[in-house]
């Protein structure tokens, strides 16, 4: 099998697997990073989602020889890659959550949570770009792109303020 | 049994069931791996299985409920807490395992489950009171307790004590007084009993609700905080040495049976192997992805015999209509007759809704280790554990002493394994029977939507009678559902393994008990039945076919919405503003209370349906407005729904909906609205979008493009209102809120339009269709 040499939550790492791997099995299999959800399989609900470069993927569609030199976050990896950007050291990292994180605690967003992992990572993504979103532009990033991002237990509003309070946090 | 609780205290004598200090460390129970064939089960009536101290202060409580998504990981800890007088930031709680957790029990979990812990730990602050008065030579009365430290202020200075010092190198026993019996089998095979669990009893001095501080406010659960960073271990996360991943390969249609398994190319599957019993059909391998390209391969070679006895999806009213099977029965039915002939007006209308499904996010996956003995272990995201644990030893074969099931975190189920079954469980099982290895089998999403439980198609004929004032007179109806409460597990039938027979009497409703159900109306004359339907889908050659099951608010969501939804109907014949109209039929306070609020909250104005500006035409968007109720485990619920229609294109936007609730006293107000509010979303896809869709052999509907569920587009503005009340209990409110949507939107398309529908979903096409009908 193939080598593929990735980085994923800033930790480079190879992998001895088959080239059309999806990365979600990828993730969850060989580097034991079980905060990605397997959900519909065929891209259709989101929960699969992680970074590349800092843009939200399905990875459940993604084959592992596409992700390249990408850099690839998951929710483990929010917190260190706000460290990162706020320039805290090491050890401040570690206690660190990502305000995106925190907010979806204070909001208490999760129910039964399955699909929360790719909720916050398309937050992430989305502040990252929109600073300040509306109320508008958050629904068009949870259902624009590849396709909606699916709750069943109907935590939408609750996502909304989530993400409004994580961007005030990053502004501060 | 029961027995009365009673305090007997010694000094390090052998542990056998006493409170103790134990050690400061998370005990075994907190990770998943090991199995543990020494400790089937727990004896409730021992007070260390339920609850421990720990030398830190912590306190671990038991329960055999599970977190299914509505806050119950919160609400035990805030129960516990509340009575033991301590933090509730303090309190592990440990759910589901039928090995390590003493009471089963199924997923309407508080009202029975938390109960339970709350006078386990009100037996226990009692005793630990009582052996402070003696240690610290104060009587009780001059006790108090704050943060697990008991203080005394008699005497001179203040002496003080913490559970754990007033524990320590010592122990003292508890009888717990428990009801009931775990979850087991019959004797016949043909249900499984006790899957409400055991129930502690008596009635031990508890702090009164007036007194709450930690009840009532929003304590953050700390399984959130798990799930947000990746730290909770889920059960498609559990990986044990040796394990195979397994994909299995479904029929063709859910009546056929196995002719010829496919076979595997070993280049490109080298580690691959098929795996087959009767007509269970699966892929293993050590790499799961592997897995997942070999069953593709082994589904496209493998050979299934047709079948077509489904009715397809279309007209199943009839269906089930001609197959009705008498249920239960409650009110007169003579005096309803006359008194509806007597009326000077009958509304009469037949409501009906298609299967629809639970939909969750994350499919079925279960992980088991079948040793050579017969000891099991099995992990599982289901809502029943000890029944799911019955379940399979009755399936296995082997006394239930040999069958653990541990709990583990899953997507969420809306009920369909609350009855202790319908999962990827008994796939499992079988799988590691046969190859001696711990094996983990996902389902996939189309494979959850084609093979998992729904919930039944149903259908109504109502009557309203009015009199010449605009009052009702009268109230009948006849609610009909196809077969339902039917757990089984495709693993079983298809491998042809020791499974429940058909539900009885078709599975229908009268089987749980709700089969006549009436509202907190004051109505001269009712009568109500709610029937089953003999339809002889669940006979295939597979022994598999369409499967109904309990979902969210199982009956009364349907009985109700068919119920106001002819109230509706019946306040538009009186010309009567539909909220007037039901406070002017109900005596029931909090019922007229929880309306008023609600309504105020809506900005509603008082008025007839339809909608003085109501049309069938045009291009723009026209409003309407519609509302209901209901009454359930101790929870009076109103909603009203705010939406626009487009004549012309057919779609239908909720712009607002408002909830109000008074279940008693509220628990946790944070997560109360977190359910209010997704149970209003889930209700939303109901009545606009949501169809199980099947033609004559299978189910079609089978990934999200098919069965549309609401997205964050489709969410309204949503106002909940609550009211808490000390003096009036708990209610219920993990559902229910998804009951409102549907006949409150119902109301408001004839509000905004004129033209009411009775069937659903209600898609722009349908609603097209009513709208040039008129």
């Amino acid at each position: 099998m193939p080598t593929f040499n990735l980085t994923v939550n800033g930790v480079k790492k190879a992998v001895n697997v088959a080239a059309d791997t999806p990365l979600l099995y990828v993730l969850r299999n060989n580097l034991e990073l079980s905060g990605v959800r397997l959900g519909c399989g065929v891209s259709q609900c989101g929960a699969c989602s992680v970074l590349a470069d800092g843009k939200e993927i399905r990875s459940c569609v993604t084959q592992i020889s596409r992700v390249g030199d990408k850099k690839i976050h998951t929710i483990e990896g929010l917190p260190g890659l706000w460290a990162a950007k706020k320039g805290l050291p090491a050890d401040k990292a570690a206690s660190t959550l990502h305000p995106v994180q925190q907010a979806w605690i204070d909001v208490q967003v999760p129910q039964c949570g399955y699909c929360q992992s790719g909720m916050m990572i398309t937050a992430a993504d989305l502040l990252t770009r929109v600073p300040e979103p509306t109320v508008a532009q958050i629904k068009d990033a949870y259902t624009g792109g590849p396709s909606p991002h699916l709750c069943r237990c109907g935590t939408y509003s609750a996502i909304i303020d989530a993400v409004q309070i994580a961007a005030r946090a990053m502004k501060a | 049994m029961i027995s009365e609780p009673t305090l007997t205290r010694r000094s390090f004598v052998k542990i056998g069931g006493g409170l103790v200090v134990t050690i400061a460390v998370l005990p075994d129970a907190f990770t998943p791996h090991g199995t543990s064939a020494e400790a089937a089960t727990l004896d409730a009536t021992k007070l260390n299985s339920w609850l421990e101290i720990r030398s830190d202060g912590r306190i671990v409580a038991r329960t055999g409920r599970t977190e299914m998504g509505v806050g119950m990981a919160a609400y035990y800890r805030q129960t516990v807490a509340e009575e033991l007088y301590v933090r509730a930031e303090t309190v592990d709680l440990m759910m589901g395992d039928t090995d390590r957790t003493p009471d089963g029990g199924w997923s309407a979990s508080f009202l029975e489950g938390a109960q339970n812990l709350r006078k386990v730990s009100a037996y226990t602050y009692q005793a630990l009171l009582g052996l402070a008065a003696t240690k610290l030579g104060v009587p009780q009365t001059a006790l108090t307790v704050e943060n697990g430290v008991v203080s005394s202020a008699v005497g001179a200075g203040t002496q003080a004590i913490s559970y754990v010092d007033l524990l320590k190198g010592q122990q003292f026993e508890l009888t717990i007084p428990v009801a009931g019996t775990l979850a087991a089998m019959n004797a016949k095979g043909t249900g499984i009993n006790g899957t409400a669990g055991m129930t502690v009893t008596g009635n031990p001095a508890m702090k009164p609700v007036s007194k709450y501080t930690i009840v009532g406010t929003s304590f953050a659960s700390p399984s959130v905080e798990e799930k947000v960073t990746g730290k909770t271990q889920w059960v498609g996360d559990l990986r044990l040495p040796g394990m195979l991943h397994a994909r299995m390969v479904r029929p063709s249609t859910l009546g056929s049976t196995l002719m010829a398994a496919g076979t595997l190319d070993r280049k490109k599957f080298p580690t691959a192997e098929v795996v087959t019993k009767g007509n269970l059909v699966a892929v293993v391998s050590p790499d799961e992805w592997e897995a997942v390209g070999a069953s593709r391969a082994v589904a496209a070679t493998t050979k299934w015999s047709d079948w077509a006895g489904l009715p397809g999806h279309t007209n199943l009213g009839e269906v089930i209509k001609a197959n009705r099977v008498q249920g239960a029965k409650r009110g007169d039915a003579d005096k309803t007759a006359a008194a509806l002939k007597a009326s000077a007006k009958v509304v009469s209308a037949t409501y009906e809704q298609p299967y629809v499904k639970h939909a969750p996010i994350g499919p079925f996956v279960a992980v088991a280790d079948v040793k050579a003995d017969g000891t099991t272990t099995v992990w599982s995201h289901g809502a029943q554990s000890q029944g799911m644990r019955a379940h399979l030893a009755h399936m296995l074969g082997v006394p239930l002493e040999k069958m653990t099931v541990r709990w583990l975190e899953g997507s969420g189920q809306y009920g369909r394994t609350s009855l202790g079954g319908d999962a990827a469980d008994a796939d499992a099982v079988i799988l590691s029977q046969m190859l001696g290895k711990p094996v983990r089998v996902q389902w996939t999403l189309q494979e959850d939507f084609a093979w998992s439980t729904g919930s039944s198609a149903w259908v109504s004929d109502l009557k309203a009678g009015l009199d010449a004032q605009g009052k009702l007179t009268a109230l009948e109806s006849d609610f009909i559902m196809a077969p339902g409460m039917d757990y089984r597990m495709v693993g079983a039938m298809l491998a042809g393994m020791p499974e429940l027979p058909v539900p009885a009497i078709g599975g229908g409703p009268a089987a749980f008990g709700f089969g006549a159900v009436t509202q907190p109306y004051v109505i001269p004359n009712e009568f109500h039945q709610g029937a089953g339907a003999r339809v002889e889908l669940m006979k295939p050659p597979s022994g598999v076919g369409l499967r109904g099951n309990i979902m969210r608010t199982p009956g009364q969501r349907q009985h109700v919405c068919a119920l106001e939804s002819i109230l509706n109907e019946a306040a538009a014949a009186a010309g009567a503003d539909p909220v007037q109209f039901r406070i002017d039929h109900t005596k029931d306070q909090r019922l007229i209370d929880i309306i008023k609020k609600t309504a105020t909250e809506a900005g509603w104005k008082p008025r007839p349906s339809p909608n003085p500006a109501a049309r069938r035409t045009g291009d723009t968007p026209v409003a309407g407005r519609g509302m209901a109720v209901m009454y359930r485990f101790g929870a009076y619920w109103a909603g009203i729904a705010d939406i626009d229609v487009v004549p012309s294109t057919g779609v239908i936007t909720v712009k607002q909906f408002t909830i109000g609730v008074d279940p008693g006293k509220v628990i946790n107000p944070r997560h109360l609205k977190s359910n209010c509010e997704g149970g209003v979303v889930m209700g939303m896809g109901e009545v606009l979008s949501e169809q199980l869709t099947f033609d004559q052999g299978k189910i079609t509907s089978i990934d999200w493009t098919k069965y549309k569920i609401p997205t964050m587009k489709d969410l309204p503005a949503i106002k909940v209102v609550t009211i808490s009340r000390d003096d009036a209990g708990f209610g219920g409110v993990g559902e229910a809120a998804n009951s409102l949507p549907q006949p409150a939107i119902l109301a408001a398309v004839f509000d905004a339009t004129g033209v009411q529908p009775r069937r659903t979903p209600l898609t722009p096409d349908y609603m097209k269709s009513l709208l040039l009908k008129g």
